[in-house]
């Protein structure tokens, strides 16, 4: 079993003495599932407390929008609570130099950086198309899983990225060319795509590539009778069933909409009012983070 | 395929708001499907599906694997779509290969539910052998033979009926063994155990041409649409998994709209596959 | 060279932008005559370099490290392997450097990057070179800054393999320097957690949360370790273009000026590496000098970095 020199030895990951398990269900009370930080089930990450210069700016800005949230699918005489949930995520464009445009979003341990180049020149084998072509690439890091990774491209992911944002671009703005969409997950804390799809449009919009609307994305989980949205990794192993949706918040179009697991009717329809309301308030903050990169350059 | 022209894209759409197809169907009528059964011997179960010019084949092999390390108590089952070059010939090479893992994933997620295994079409728990160690794999492979539209819709069909009529053998498994090795076991060639497949769901995609939905869409129309909704139900009417198409946005309300529209259709379409798959199986066991 | 008289009547003319991109090397010829560079560094001086620890909390040990605008990302994570035969008690380091597709616009999804395995190459010597026996390289004394013995859990069973993988998050110029020094910090900021075997021989993490309750095993390694690191490299890319020496190139100088010269020291000023590939320049001995004589100031400029950054984290 001894590695000789050249073959590389084979590793393992030491796995932590006690393995988390799913809760049982408390069958007494409407709650299934504790969130493991504390989170109310309406409630999206906070901004992560990072004091480190990613992009050589001090401080660190946490856009906070307060909204009202209606809760509970559970009883069927509709009993609401307003909850004040907060969202808190952490964007920034113009991450990358290099790049024609780029953004980098934090929310929580879910870490991602998007460049945009171009309008550039298709590749030679291309046949000639009179629109612009969208070309979309989604890559991990090998230490983004807790346990290391290859760290390869995600075929899944890509082509689900470029179903998401072909539809809010004016192809016809770029015929013959080609818009390359990168995005590498640096850390992946759960609900992996939606982050890439908001953080890629705002990465097109840094570019100036014309687009009818921004595209935000959110993800809901569902755990036993409750929704939890934007799960982390803990929550999405053990999840019963998941929704994600990227809509254009301003033309209320919905871009996207994947779904796994059981849902029946109503079920469906509340996860989908749910999420409609989170993207329409992760597009304000998307926005005012875009104007504050446009007044700060003016300056 | 060839493309079309201006007056055929008209004609197309004209003639789906009128509730009145090319071929004179309506809009929420099926093409006749024709199922058959045990087409590959070899495999544990396979089934060949044809609606109008669409031909697709679905094949379940079975083979003795370890489970995996999160999950002890569950089988695996891994699906993958092949878009033959008999059928287009832009799928050589690596041309079918976005389409394939299109489908695939899109199958995966109607068929295998949530991280838990809820809400799966398949129980995973009833591959077990021997937990932690000995576990079934299932192998799903779908063959695209003849594309003319509609293929996840033909591919879900037709993976159903290979799974009613997949037969796992049974497994008898030498008590004693101890630790990290692996026991002996006794594949039987006699016995075999059939999959209940009552909980498998249907898929059922919904094009949107124009102002309205139409259902098995062929090929012609496919390339007017502005998007597809593709939604997997239950016999219990409940949804396990949606995918939806097309660059367009589409409003909320609208994919509720289409929501219900696809439960309704579904429940004629699991009755009527079902009536199919089992009379393909008896015309198999008479052979 | 082309025709010095047309561009000398059109340079009048054109904006500054448009010169810069069809003449590109009478702009910075015109800049360097005047001992500054577009960007009013002058010749010998370095980009603006910042560190940061901690960045990835999936890794064991991380760091961010940025010259101008090239952004590096380090990440170590740990992982247990069976040690070979011939060395039972030592451990051992993979390193990776992976250009990906958003740091430049050269690089594609299916084509990957010319600079990278030369890049990877390079760093490996460097960092794992030191570290071989005492028996292949009988002039190292016993080595360079990493102890191959401190990855060790349990002789002949289990020792550490560290893999560092090294991303380039924006390409400007001067990769070499800011991979080298964001590995140098991540294994810096590196934290061995703390295992045991457990019966089947078999290395397992400890929770921090199972300190109160009764450990049926010893811990292997009593708390969590840091490595000593002895001897750190620091390293300076320098570009030669007829009798000019400039530090540090943006990747529009290297692409124009295609003559670099990268040149490894420790941080006693001792040699560890000096690499020229080729390039129409050809260097004197005089200008070796002077790269190593720059080289050896901004050694001290990062060592000052590095212990302000170290010490910044542990009063955190």
């Amino acid at each position: 079993m001894a590695a000789q020199g050249g073959a590389a030895p084979s590793t393992y990951t030491p796995t932590p003495t006690k393995k988390t398990q799913r809760s049982p269900f408390f069958s007494d009370s409407d709650v299934d599932w504790l969130r493991p930080d504390g989170r109310g089930f309406h409630q999206c990450r906070p901004a992560c407390g990072f004091t480190f210069n990613l992009l050589g700016c001090c401080d660190l800005i946490v856009f906070t929008y307060a909204g009202m949230f209606s809760l509970s699918l559970l009883s069927s005489c509709a009993f609401f609570s307003v909850l004040y949930s907060y969202m808190k995520g952490f964007f920034r464009t113009g991450a990358v130099n290099s790049a024609a445009g780029s953004a980098y979003a934090e929310f929580g341990n879910t870490k991602v950086i998007v460049s945009v180049f171009g309008p550039r020149e298709s590749k030679k084998a291309m046949v000639y198309s009179d629109v612009g072509r969208l070309n979309c690439n989604v890559s991990y890091t090998t230490f983004a899983n807790p346990a290391r990774g290859l760290g390869s491209d995600n075929k899944e992911f890509s082509s689900m990225l470029h179903k998401a944002l072909e539809g809010a671009i004016m192809l016809e703005t770029f015929p013959k060319t080609t818009v390359d969409v990168f995005a590498l997950v640096l850390e992946s804390g759960g609900s992996d795509l939606p982050v890439v799809i908001s953080c890629a449009s705002l990465a097109l919009a840094d570019a100036g590539i014309m687009m009818y609307d921004l595209v935000a994305g959110v993800s809901v989980s569902c755990l036993g009778r409750n929704l939890i949205i934007d799960p982390i990794l803990e929550e999405e192993s053990f999840q019963d069933g998941s929704m994600m949706i990227t809509c254009m918040p301003s033309r209320y179009e919905v871009t996207q909409l994947t779904i796994t697991g059981e849902w029946s009717t109503a079920k469906l329809n509340e996860a989908m009012q749910l999420c409609l309301d989170a993207c329409s308030k992760l597009d304000k903050i998307m926005r005012a983070c875009l104007e504050e990169a446009a007044s700060a350059s003016q300056d | 395929m060839v493309g079309l022209s201006l007056g055929e894209k008209h004609f197309i759409q004209g003639g789906i708001d009128q509730n009145l197809r090319s071929d004179g169907r309506k809009r929420d009528t099926y093409r006749p499907i024709s199922v058959e059964t045990g087409v590959i011997p070899q495999a544990n179960g396979s089934a060949r599906i044809r609606t109008g010019a669409t031909e697709v084949i679905a094949s379940v092999k079975a083979e003795l694997g370890r489970p995996h390390a999160l999950q002890p108590d569950k089988g695996k089952v891994s699906i993958f779509v092949d878009c033959s070059p008999v059928a287009e010939p832009m799928f050589e090479g690596r041309g079918g290969e976005e389409l394939s893992t299109e489908l695939s994933v899109a199958l995966q997620r109607c068929l295998l539910g949530g991280k838990s295994g809820a809400g799966a079409g398949i129980d995973l728990s009833s591959l077990i052998v021997a937990e932690g160690k000995i576990c079934w794999d299932l192998y799903i492979d779908g063959l695209v033979i003849s594309s003319d539209g509609n293929l996840l819709d033909a591919l879900g069909a037709a993976i159903k009926a290979a799974l009613s009529n997949t037969g796992i053998p049974r497994v008898q498994v030498a008590a004693g063994a101890s630790g990290d090795e692996q026991p002996e076991v006794d594949i039987s060639d006699e016995e075999f155990m059939q999959f209940d497949t009552s909980g498998v769901p249907v898929i059922v995609t919904l094009t949107k041409v124009g102002r309205h939905y139409i259902i098995d869409a062929t090929s012609e129309e496919e390339s007017q649409m502005s998007s597809a909704v593709s939604v997997s139900i239950n016999r219990k009417g409940h949804i396990c998994g949606l995918s939806k198409r097309g660059s367009a946005g589409l409003d909320p309300s609208v994919i509720s709209d289409m929501i219900s529209v696809a439960r309704h259709i579904s429940e004629q379409l699991i009755n009527k596959l079902d009536s199919e798959i089992s009379a393909a199986e008896a015309d198999e066991d008479e052979m | 060279m082309g025709l010095p008289d047309a561009s000398e009547d059109l340079s009048s003319e054109m904006e500054v932008d448009a010169f810069r991109r069809l003449f590109p090397l009478r702009y910075f010829e015109r800049h360097l005559s005047e001992s500054i560079r577009p960007d009013a560094r002058p010749l010998g001086r370095a980009r603006d370099t910042t560190l940061a620890l901690g960045a990835v909390a999936s890794a064991h040990g991380s760091a961010l490290a940025k010259i101008g605008s090239t952004t590096m990302l380090a990440a170590i994570k740990m992982e247990v392997m069976t040690p070979s035969t011939e060395s039972p008690d030592e451990g051992s380091i993979a390193i990776d450097f992976h250009m990906p597709p958003i740091c430049s616009p050269i690089v594609r999804p299916g084509r990957p990057a010319e600079a990278a395995p030369v890049i990877s190459k390079q760093l490996s010597d460097t960092i794992s070179r030191q570290v071989k026996s005492f028996l292949c390289y009988p002039f190292l004394l016993n080595s360079g800054m990493i102890n191959l013995k401190e990855l060790s859990l349990v002789s002949g069973k289990a020792a550490w393999m560290a893999y560092l993988d090294i991303y380039c998050l924006d390409a400007d110029g001067a990769l070499f320097d800011a991979a080298l020094l964001s590995a140098v910090a991540a294994f810096s900021h590196l934290q061995i957690p703390i295992v045991s075997l457990n019966d089947d021989g078999k290395i397992e993490l400890i929770s921090e949360e199972d300190d109160g309750a009764k450990l049926e095993v010893e811990p292997v390694n009593k708390e969590k370790r840091k490595l000593t690191l002895s001897s750190i490299p620091f390293s300076l890319t320098c570009i030669l273009h007829k009798n000019y020496i400039l530090a540090d190139p943006t990747a529009e100088e290297e692409s124009i000026m295609e003559t670099a010269v990268t040149v490894v020291l420790d941080s006693s000023s001792r040699l560890v590496s000096f690499y020229k590939p080729g390039g129409p320049v050809l260097a004197h001995t005089s200008a070796v000098q002077d790269c190593v004589a720059l080289t050896r100031q901004r050694v001290k400029e990062l060592q000052n970095i590095l212990d302000e950054t170290l010490s910044g984290m542990e009063i955190d």
